[in-house]
């Protein structure tokens, strides 16, 4: 009888653990910047036209998106990115911030051409100083910052259909200093 | 014109879905009604999810080779420049791709099972037809609705991204399918199992099918492995193949069950034994295929094997493993006691029942070490919110004893008769390997070995090649005697004759090269890390080492630098080619390692990056005995043909014959 008992509970166990285990991302790693004041730059743009300065834009949310031309999971994300554009060209609270980094200015332009403009402005990074300052790990990642400055959370690989209004808006709900 | 195809095997899936359904109930209504026009209706949807899947297979495939890149899976996992061979291959290169191909597999074993038991096993076949077909449903659910490859983009991209550079090695255009292979194998035993749970008859001929099927997707399970580490050590640069990566575990932990099932079941068919626990071994190797999957693909584990992560994909994945795995061990729990032993004692302790009873426990106890080193860092890090990584030190601590009790037994083992032994008669049968396998380890420590797990291994390699030739020997002498012919073709007829046993016996000998490789590679091996300018020279080994030049080269989709190295070792001579790559699409350089294989060592040269004024980093292993491995993987492979192709002319004995 033993053996039937033993073999349900490790079965259950297991399926419990997987649960509970898929709410988390294994790529996550622990950002010491929570809630910490962003880090500022002031950094060319993409477009060729005003530089990008990050401070400019305190007292709104601000998405800063991390990208390049040569990362697969950032052509994933690009749809949504197009569509999240529109939403923060609708909104006067939310403003989104792209970063080209490790990328030839060729490379990120053709990338935008080709799958599409995003309606928002893109700092160009090719000597990552932002990307390093900001602790990127990978691409594609991104981070919020609320109105008053601070990073409110870091979003490591594609951001997915939906995430603006399950992770996003509850955030901007609880406010954010100012 | 192009994008007509897509849509053909777009369509094509769906109605395999259809009928898989159709498969699924109509298996069940003609088990359960004993209605054969039931199980025909089955019958013919499961060739017809076969057939359809097929299509749908091949339209991914066309639409990579005529660059639909309005496919978006075909965008993702492939461009312009990506050479015609690795097109073709990268319908498995991507999760929504891979597994459209595990779905086919299924749906082709499942047809061929048909066909094969069709009138050899008429109680399993419509549970048969009905497990596979639901598994079958499972899986095409999740290709069709929340992974698809069949998605189009609009407008179409002009050029792809290519596929991972990793991927583009000959050794990992074959490891998923042999992988997969093996995976998906697992399923038909795992059915047949379940079949023989909900019917309960206790007969001998679905023993036989499980077998036979085990061994099929085992060895190639096996093969997919070995293919996996032959790509790691050429491809990925690091000198090793084997990292005890959870991914690595997740294929490794069904190899470990399914081969306690392969060696209990002989007890089975022998002596009627150990009914319940093989049913639990096989429901246990497809379940942990299942989890192998599972982590692969829901994104709870970290591994460079990992797939994008999505939630909804987990969700589905998981409520499907819980279902399949509920179901299996629910089912076993109730009805194992319809399927009791007849003659469930041992005669005695000292017998081969009891060597493969320790044989079982051994192989089941390194699948829980695997299991629970593969599992805690989940628990940890979902219970206690820490992340932590469990790595080779565990494995190596945990597995090598593990791994140095199982060589002992397979030693053993052959040796002991059934039912009735005695420890004296053991012990005279072992006398004669005990001064081998104790010189042995003393001449390696004077050789330089001074692991005590390396002495003990070398020892046991001796001590179960002794007796593993000793068979060939007593056997050859037999025949030798009996029908006066040349030691050849005794040896051949003996092997002819009983290809199950002289397969297993070859299939031991592989294990034995591969071991000797592990011990080689693993307690003996050098490496270095240093920076050489042109013109430098460096010793390793007996190895002297000179970095002539460094120049460029380019191919199709990748430019690359590449170094001159001349190695010299006495009258030797050979010149290395390591390369750093970049390929198009791909910001990651990729280290092409060179290596200089011979049976004794590799001498194995990676290419870093540039340091300081003209130098470059360089790390160089010399890793001995890595070509046993392969070579022992051949020789297993040869082994299993051999015992594959002894088909049911298993004598019968006097069990009964047929199950209904």
């Amino acid at each position: 009888m033993g053996w039937k008992v033993s073999v349900v509970l490790v079965v259950t166990g297991i399926l419990i653990l997987f649960a509970l285990g898929l709410g988390n991302d294994p790529r996550v790693i622990p950002t010491p910047l929570i809630n910490r004041p962003a880090t500022d730059f002031t950094a060319p743009a993409l477009d060729g036209g005003e530089a990008i300065h990050l401070e400019a834009q305190r007292g709104r949310w601000v998405l800063l998106n991390f990208w390049g031309s040569w990362c697969g999971s950032c052509l994933q994300e690009h749809p949504y990115l197009i569509e999240l554009g529109k939403k923060a060209a609708a909104r006067s609270d939310f403003v989104i911030i792209g970063v080209d980094f490790r990328d030839t200015i060729e490379g990120g332009r053709a990338f935008l051409q080709r799958y599409g403009a995003t309606g928002y402005r893109h700092a160009f990074d090719p000597e990552q100083r932002i990307a390093i300052d900001w602790g990127v790990y990978g691409a594609p990642e991104s981070y919020l910052i609320d109105p008053g400055g601070r990073i409110r959370l870091k979003h490591t690989g594609p951001l997915y259909a939906g995430w603006f209004e399950q992770v996003a808006l509850p955030l901007f709900a609880q406010g954010g200093g100012s | 014109m192009t994008a007509v195809w897509i849509e053909v095997g777009h369509f094509a899936a769906l109605t395999a879905l259809v009928l898989a359904l159709l498969q699924t109930g109509a298996g069940i209504r003609g088990g359960v009604a004993e209605r054969p026009v039931w199980l025909r209706v089955a019958k013919q949807a499961a060739l017809m999810v076969a057939v359809l899947l097929t299509v749908a297979n091949l339209s991914l495939v066309i639409s990579f080779l005529q660059h639909d890149f309005s496919v978006r899976y075909v965008a993702m996992h492939a461009s312009l420049r990506l050479p015609v061979f690795y097109l073709a291959t990268a319908l498995w290169g991507g999760h929504e791709g891979s597994l459209l191909f595990w779905v086919w597999l299924l749906s082709l074993f499942s047809a061929v099972a048909t066909w094969r038991h069709w009138t050899t096993h008429p109680r399993s076949l419509p549970w048969l037809l009905a497990i596979l077909g639901a598994i079958l449903v499972g899986f095409l659910l999740l290709v069709l609705f929340l992974s698809s490859p069949f998605e189009r983009l609009f407008p179409a991209p002009a050029d792809g991204r290519d596929l991972n550079p990793m991927l583009q090695d000959p050794g990992m255009v074959f490891h998923p399918p042999f992988l997969y292979l093996g995976y998906v194998g697992f399923s038909i035993p795992y059915a047949f199992a379940m079949a023989a749970l909900i019917h309960g008859r206790s007969g001998a001929e679905w023993v036989l099918a499980m077998r036979r099927w085990t061994l099929f997707a085992w060895a190639m399970l096996s093969t997919g492995i070995v293919f996996g580490a032959y790509w790691a050590y050429y491809v990925l640069g690091w000198g090793g193949y084997w990292a005890w990566d959870p991914v690595e575990n997740a294929s490794f932990m069904p190899w470990l069950t399914a081969t306690a099932f392969l060696h209990s079941v002989m007890v089975q068919e022998r002596r009627g034994m150990f009914r319940t626990w093989n049913l639990f071994l096989i429901i246990t190797t497809f379940a942990l295929s299942l989890l192998g999957t599972f982590l692969v693909r829901s994104g709870v584990l970290s591994s460079v094997h990992a797939f994008a992560n999505d939630p909804g994909r987990g969700v589905f994945i998981l409520a499907f493993m819980a279902v399949v795995l509920l179901f299996s061990f629910g089912v076993l729990i109730l009805r194992a006691d319809l399927l009791k032993s007849d003659a469930a004692r041992l005669d005695s302790l000292v017998c081969k029942e009891s060597a493969f009873l320790f044989n079982n426990l051994f192989f089941v106890v390194a699948a829980l070490t695997v299991l629970l080193g593969t599992l805690y860092p989940l628990a940890m890090e979902t219970l206690a919110g820490a992340k932590v990584s469990v790595g080779a030190p565990y494995f190596n601590k945990v597995f090598v004893p593990i791994m140095l009790g199982m060589l002992a037994l397979m030693g053993v083992g052959l040796v002991i008769p059934w039912r009735r032994g005695s420890g004296r008669l053991l012990l005279r049968e072992l006398a004669p390997f005990l001064p081998p396998a104790l010189l042995a380890p003393l001449l390696a420590w004077f050789g330089g070995v001074r692991h005590p797990y390396g002495l003990i291994g070398i020892g046991l390699v001796v001590f179960v090649f002794a007796t593993h030739a000793r068979d060939f020997y007593r056997g050859v002498r037999t025949r030798r005697r009996q029908e006066g012919v040349s030691l050849l073709s005794a040896l051949g007829r003996l092997i002819a004759r009983n290809r199950r046993r002289y397969g297993g016996v070859i299939t031991h000998l592989g294990i034995l090269l591969m071991v000797v490789g592990f011990i080689g590679s693993g307690l003996l091996h050098q490496e270095r890390d240093l920076v050489l300018r042109p013109g430098d020279v460096t010793d390793i080994g007996p190895w002297r080492l000179t970095f002539e030049t460094l120049r460029p080269v380019a191919r199709d989709n990748w430019q690359a630098d590449e170094a001159v190295v001349r190695a010299v070792k006495g009258e030797v001579t050979r010149v290395l080619l390591p390369q750093k790559r970049l390929y198009h699409g791909s910001p990651q350089p990729m280290a092409e390692a060179a290596i200089y294989a011979t049976w004794r060592e590799d001498l194995y040269v990676v290419l870093g990056d540039a340091v300081g004024e003209g130098g470059r980093a360089f790390r160089i292993y010399l890793n001995p005995l890595v070509r046993w491995i392969w070579w022992g993987a051949g020789v297993m492979a040869l082994g299993v043909g051999v015992a594959l192709t002894q088909g049911r002319r298993l004598p019968r004995r006097k069990e009964p014959v047929g199950e209904g």
